[in-house]
């Protein structure tokens, strides 16, 4: 069953469209800082009582110490 | 001791635990659901003395477990997706037990359902744009032409060498306008990002765009048709186009 999609008479399957998408790493891997951008920063927040979640932690300070220890990495890479 | 809590992937529809059977959660712990009235919690058992509060504050600082568990959400994140529209939760976020899980799904139930209707069929795609190095840095005419004194000279170098610099810089955040303007035009919702630091990037320019687009699946190839189009009018722009990853931009509640 289509999902109401306007008409795609080549019904190009997302596999077909991945190939050229991909440009220095494999498909859909995702850089670490790209990542960390999303799950810092975006994500559902689902706030309450009994949760635990990073709502409470300082966001900026985690993005922070995580950008400077990525630095760090990088420059003792050969 | 060794007290246990709920750690929560994502939330998605009518998926029970099992179909998970390939994918691990954090330290290799079984993946299972928690449902209510349609909604399906993706969690694991995790050991509080790590994911507990103070657990957290500590383990954040360290980027190798920040990375651990990032990738294994991720993973998570992208198992769930195979089966249908994905609301992946911020990274760490933790409930005493199921009954806890099963509060947020009845109390976020409507918001939630909103999400994952609005990023069903869809993923997200980033695209980035890079300024061209300064132009000012580029090696400039030396040999001064007549003896008009080299101080008034000097200055007026130095004043078009920051007027070509600023109009650089101008340019390039009006193209990161302009290709932020045309993808919108392929995709169901857009979102500009902070741009990143330079030092993480690997890049000597400075990151103007940080675009996330969320794509119906099958208007990608008009979506990529545009990238290679813009790629193409502004060969220093340097666009960067990567994914496509679930919808993590774009699962945000509208907070009632």
């Amino acid at each position: 069953m289509s999902t109401g999609s306007p008409e795609n008479p080549g019904s190009t399957g997302s596999t077909e469209v991945q190939p050229r998408a991909v440009e220095d790493r494999p498909l859909g891997q995702i850089a670490l800082v790209d990542l960390l951008d999303r799950l810092l920063g975006t994500g559902v927040v689902l706030a309450g009582d009994v949760v635990i979640s990073l709502a409470g932690v300082d966001l900026v300070q985690v993005r922070l110490h995580a950008l400077i220890a990525t630095v760090r990495e990088e420059m003792k890479k050969p | 001791m060794a007290e246990r809590g709920r750690y929560l992937y994502a939330v998605t529809r009518g998926l029970t635990g099992d179909q998970l059977a390939g994918a691990q959660g954090l330290a290799d712990a079984p993946l299972t659901t928690v449902e209510h009235d349609g909604l399906s919690a993706v969690v694991s058992d995790v050991d509080l003395e790590e994911y507990g509060e103070e657990g957290l504050r500590r383990n954040l600082e360290r980027l190798e477990w920040l990375e651990e568990v990032a990738r294994r959400h991720d993973e998570v994140v992208h198992a769930v997706a195979e089966h249908g529209p994905v609301a992946p939760l911020r990274l760490a976020t933790i409930c005493l037990g199921d009954e806890g899980v099963r509060q947020r799904l009845v109390e976020w139930h409507d918001a939630l359902a909103e999400v994952l209707d609005r990023v069903d069929g869809r993923r997200e795609w980033s695209v980035k744009a890079f300024a061209a190095r300064a132009p000012g840095t580029r090696s400039e005419p030396t040999a001064e032409v007549g003896a008009t004194g080299g101080g008034a000279a000097y200055l007026r170098r130095k004043k078009e060498q920051t007027l070509s610099r600023a109009q650089g810089e101008e340019a390039a955040l009006q193209v990161a306008e302009q290709v932020h303007a045309r993808l919108s035009g392929h995709a169901a919702a857009s979102r500009r990002l902070a741009p990143q630091d330079p030092r993480l990037t690997g890049h000597t320019g400075t990151m103007t765009l940080n675009s996330a687009f969320l794509v119906d699946e099958d208007r990608e190839p008009a979506f990529l048709d545009e990238v290679q189009g813009l790629r193409a009018e502004h060969p220093d722009a340097g666009l960067e186009l990567a994914g496509p990853w679930p919808p993590y931009s774009f699962a945000v509640l509208d907070q009632a």
